[in-house]
């Protein structure tokens, strides 16, 4: 055993990766939970899906088609003329009309009386008459000479009455109408050609005419976040088995002992999961395919599900997803790295499991199909552009060819995998994370153990409760913005991080950086840079919006900045400073920069895990937004405040970074009553279409003299005190 | 072969206290030599024999094995040195051959020779009935004896222990640290933490007691025993000696 063995050549660049990559293979697929989730999912889910939609389908199109065809109207007409104009009703109703909107809407039968006006009320009353009618005196003749004849109609509230009946009354009077303006036209000697100045036919027949319609568009977004949900899940048993699961089973450690480096051995890691992730892609795929071709027949008759590029919108569709299903397995791997079990890496990627799913679910929204960027934002991009292959431009299209979005998209999947990989190895080689013990209470109620920071998984704890409860109480959420901010502040950041700091036995102080960054000129220093900082991002994400995505927005963002510009306008400017400025930026930084970088930073932590802790909060904080379009802007703001507490371990420089963002609409708002006012106040709220390059070059200056003062304040700083560095 | 010189660790616990794992720590263990690593609970061997391991960075000295330094060279320390924590486990869905042929080919050994290899690792730690079983169905004796096949898979010219008996029974524990007497007589320098004294007595060249972090005697058997005495009265005399202090 111990003869000399030949000395081994050094493992190439990839050697150690395909090594590992090849044992974590072998494991995954003697794991069951794996191959259930991977292969078996897919083949059930699809079938139950397509089944319970074609049911739903069949049944609510025979529901409506037996509704159309026994729909009968009881009218019971009253007043001086309630005789004859009965008897005009029934002509009107014994002649149904041969084309327009009127004839789509004509029921089966009509029920026409004369009734007294008790006896018309109490069948109101029951049901048993859906409208009941009024002809005053002189109606006939109003109709007969070339006045108006007007009546009054009142329609049954009664469950009995039938459901559609006032549509079908405004049948039967177009009905009357176009009767009495026949007679009319008659009577004046008017060609019958009068009153129908434009005819169409069908030569082919009216069956050759109308195309059966489709239903491929509206089912292709519904099955493609579908694919990219479970092409997610495929990913989320080989990540928390490949990291959380070797560190339970205590092989993590014999690992690390590899002669590679930590980068290695996750990208080794990432190409297992990435494997077993395309393997849940393909078995998608045939199942759709599979069920695709099966749930043509369930279809009701006369609809199909035809699409405009079946094999080009496949092929885009397919090259799109594998960079799906490479996010995927990297953000499955990043999220669990931090977890010491699987148990707990499984609690840690539930939420975000569901927040991506979220994330997939925005690219249907309306506004959004049409904008090129959003084919580099993460899972949403992916359908996005597969959606556009598949079905094309359903409105203004993203003026790029498809390949050039799929391409974009590609490249954006590489770019963003990448950089998890580098913070999964950052994370994975952490001290403190590889060794700390479990987080474990002694009993559900007890209170966690005294820390100086709170802990990874407790730093995610107040983002998913507050996200939660803005999600239930939405319903409530008032329409005003001078209720409706305090109120979204208060449930979705103040409120779960007051009970956190309530519950957790953390250093407040420390985890919330109340401290002055610096003393004297230096601080004062650190504090004008942030401001500048925060001026200058302002400027920036608007300028980066705007040539992203041009200036209108989804119905979400249009709506949002009416709102803004009303609160602007008709608010005291002192209110507005206390909504949009104070109190966003004092409860999101002791929140985002405060409690969450605390938490993902640690106490002490590397340079590496202090930027991985700065990213990851970031995009905590841009998620949270939930509008897509202003991610980029709010990730940006993340980036920029997270960097500064790190740098200066004050949470008041994150403050002053964000209040000066926020204040910048207030002042050009303000601004707007001179010369340019109303561009300035479609800057202030976004609906600005561009900016003037000076204000740009302006903003950027601004952000580098700002990061040069921070900067110039920070090399001086004591670092010793910094808790967060 | 194995040199640790002024070996300082701290870190910080969840609290924010700072916790002196490894305060001054100094020994050698030369090749052929087997050296036991003495202490109790939290005295600080596993932070010890970690920062060999190069999965601690030290906060102060060196530890080195072959000439290689574990902060500055981590890969080169890994290529020279075995290691078998006190946690170790194994992959309970793989067989013992191949996690020794997994690991051998992260070490860049491949065809004849890893399989070559793997043949003579299963035969001399008595592996040949369940080489081919999974690992989850093999008993703890067998279990940790794979853990150690892993460890010199590469043949490593140094071996460092953590706790390697604490799982296993009487006879698991003697044959184990039969495997690792031979491999001593083969030349191998190798350095084994435990508090189960009365097991490697005998065994051991020599013994480093280690407590609060700091060496509080270091020697041969006949060094620290006193005539007619045991290495667990040494032991505690040499702790109660530190604590006292």
């Amino acid at each position: 055993m111990t003869d000399p063995i030949p000395p081994a050549a050094a493992p190439g660049r990839f050697t150690a990766a395909l090594a590992i990559a090849r044992r974590d293979l072998v494991e995954f697929v003697r794991d069951r939970r794996t191959l259930f989730v991977t292969l078996l999912l897919p083949m059930v889910t699809y079938p139950i899906v397509a089944l319970a939609s074609a049911l739903g389908l069949r049944t609510a199109v025979a529901d409506i088609e037996s509704r159309a065809a026994t729909a009968t109207l009881a009218v019971a007409v009253t007043g001086a003329e309630a005789l004859p104009f009965a008897e005009r009703l029934r002509a009107a109703a014994a002649s149904p009309p041969r084309g327009g909107p009127a004839a789509a809407d004509w029921p089966a039968g009509f029920e026409i009386e004369p009734l007294p006006d008790p006896v018309a009320n109490r069948a109101l009353a029951s049901g048993a008459a859906d409208v009941v009618v009024d002809a005053p005196a002189g109606t006939l003749a109003a109709l007969d000479g070339d006045g108006t004849a007007t009546v009054t109609a009142r329609l049954s509230t009664s469950r009995d009455a039938e459901p559609g009946a006032a549509r079908l009354w405004e049948a039967l009077v177009a009905n009357v109408a176009a009767d009495t303006l026949a007679r009319r036209a008659r009577g004046a000697g008017l060609p019958r050609a009068f009153l129908e100045p434009l005819r169409v036919t069908f030569p082919d027949g009216p069956a050759a005419a109308p195309v059966a319609p489709s239903i491929g568009p509206t089912l292709v977004g519904s099955v493609l976040v579908l694919l990219a949900v479970l092409t997610l899940t495929g990913a989320f048993y080989p990540a928390i088995d490949a990291i959380a699961g070797e560190k339970e089973r205590g092989t993590i450690e014999t690992l690390l002992m590899a002669p590679c480096s930590t980068l290695q051995i996750v990208l080794g890691k990432f190409l297992a999961v990435f494997a077993i992730t395309l393997a849940t892609l393909a078995a998608n795929v045939l199942s759709i395919a599979a069920t695709g071709a099966a749930a043509v027949r369930m279809l009701p008759a006369g609809m199909s599900m035809e699409i405009a590029h079946p094999s080009a919108g496949s092929l885009a569709t397919l090259v799109a997803f594998v960079g799906l299903a490479a996010i995927a397995a990297a953000t499955c791997l990043a999220v669990t790295t931090a977890s010491k079990s699987g148990k707990e890496a499984q609690n840690t990627l539930t939420p975000v499991i569901l927040l991506v799913s979220a994330l997939a679910g925005t690219a249907l929204l309306p506004g959004l199909r049409g904008k090129a960027w959003l084919a580099a934002v993460p899972f949403a991009g992916q359908i996005v552009v597969s959606r556009l292959a598949l079905v094309g431009a359903e409105g203004p299209a993203p003026g790029l060819p498809v390949p050039v979005l799929v391409a974009l998209s590609l490249a954006s999947a590489g770019a963003l995998t990448a950089l998890l990989l580098q913070g999964t190895a950052l994370l994975l080689a952490d001290e403190d994370i590889l060794f700390r013990g479990p987080d474990a209470a002694p009993h559900g109620l007890a209170r966690p153990a005294r820390r100086k920071v709170p802990s990874v998984a407790q730093g995610a704890i107040p983002v998913v409760a507050g996200l939660a409860l803005v999600w239930y109480l939405q319903g409530l959420a008032p329409g005003d913005l001078r209720l409706s901010i305090p109120l979204h502040q208060g449930i979705a950041v103040i409120l779960p991080l007051v009970a956190m700091l309530a519950w957790q036995r953390v250093d407040t102080r420390t985890t919330l950086g109340l401290s002055f960054p610096g003393r004297g000129p230096r601080g004062a220093v650190t504090l004008v840079g942030a401001g500048l900082i925060g001026a200058g991002l302002f400027f920036l994400s608007a300028a980066l919006l705007l040539a992203l995505g041009g200036g209108d927005g989804s119905p979400a963002v249009r709506d949002l900045t009416r709102r803004l510009l009303d609160l602007l306008g008709n608010t005291p400017w002192w209110l507005s400073a206390v909504l949009m400025v104070l109190l966003p930026a004092v409860a999101e930084e002791a929140l985002y920069r405060g409690w969450v970088l605390a938490a993902f930073a640690g106490v002490s932590p590397s340079r590496g895990r202090a930027v991985a802790a700065v990213a990851a909060q970031a995009v905590v904080f841009a998620l949270a937004h939930l509008l897509p379009e202003r991610m980029p802007a709010t990730f940006a703001l993340g980036l920029a405040t997270g960097a500064l507490r790190v740098l200066t371990g004050s949470i008041l420089p994150s403050i002053v970074l964000h209040a000066v963002h926020n204040a910048v609409p207030l002042v050009l708002v303000a601004m707007a009553g001179g010369p340019g006012g109303e561009q300035l106040a479609e800057i202030a709220t976004g609906g600005a279409t561009r900016l003037p390059p000076a204000v740009v070059a302006a903003a950027a200056l601004a952000v580098v003299v700002g990061a040069g003062l921070v900067g110039f304040a920070a090399r001086r700083w004591d670092r010793g005190r910094s808790p967060v560095r | 072969m194995i040199v640790v010189r002024d070996l300082v660790k701290h870190y910080r616990a969840g609290d924010g206290s700072v916790v002196r794992a490894v305060d001054g720590v100094s020994f050698a263990v030369e090749p052929g030599e087997m050296v036991g690593l003495l202490g109790a609970n939290g005295a600080g061997k596993t932070t010890t024999l970690r920062v060999l391991a190069t999965l601690l960075a030290p906060t102060a000295g060196t530890a080195s094995v072959a000439g290689c330094d574990a902060s500055a060279d981590p890969v080169a320390v890994r290529r020279r040195l075995g290691y078998v924590s006190a946690t170790t486990g194994v992959p309970d869905r793989l067989t013992p051959r191949e996690i020794f042929g997994s690991f051998g080919r992260l070490h860049g050994l491949d065809g004849a020779a890893l399989a070559d290899r793997v043949d003579r690792l299963v035969a001399a730690l008595g592996l040949g009935a369940c080489a081919d079983r999974p690992a989850g169905r093999l008993s703890s004796g067998q279990r940790q004896r794979v853990s150690v096949g892993r460890a010199l898979v590469h043949d490593p010219p140094a071996l460092v222990l953590d706790e390697p008996t604490s799982a296993l029974d009487v006879i698991g524990a003697r044959d184990l640290l039969d495997i690792l007497t031979g491999l001593r007589d083969a030349g191998h320098a190798i350095l084994v933490s435990t508090h189960r004294l009365h097991e490697i007595e005998r065994r051991c060249d020599r013994f480093v007691v280690i407590h609060g972090g700091r060496v509080v005697a270091a020697g041969t058997r006949d060094e620290l025993v006193g005539p007619g005495g045991d290495l667990e009265q040494a032991f505690f005399a040499a702790v109660s000696a530190a604590g006292a202090r």
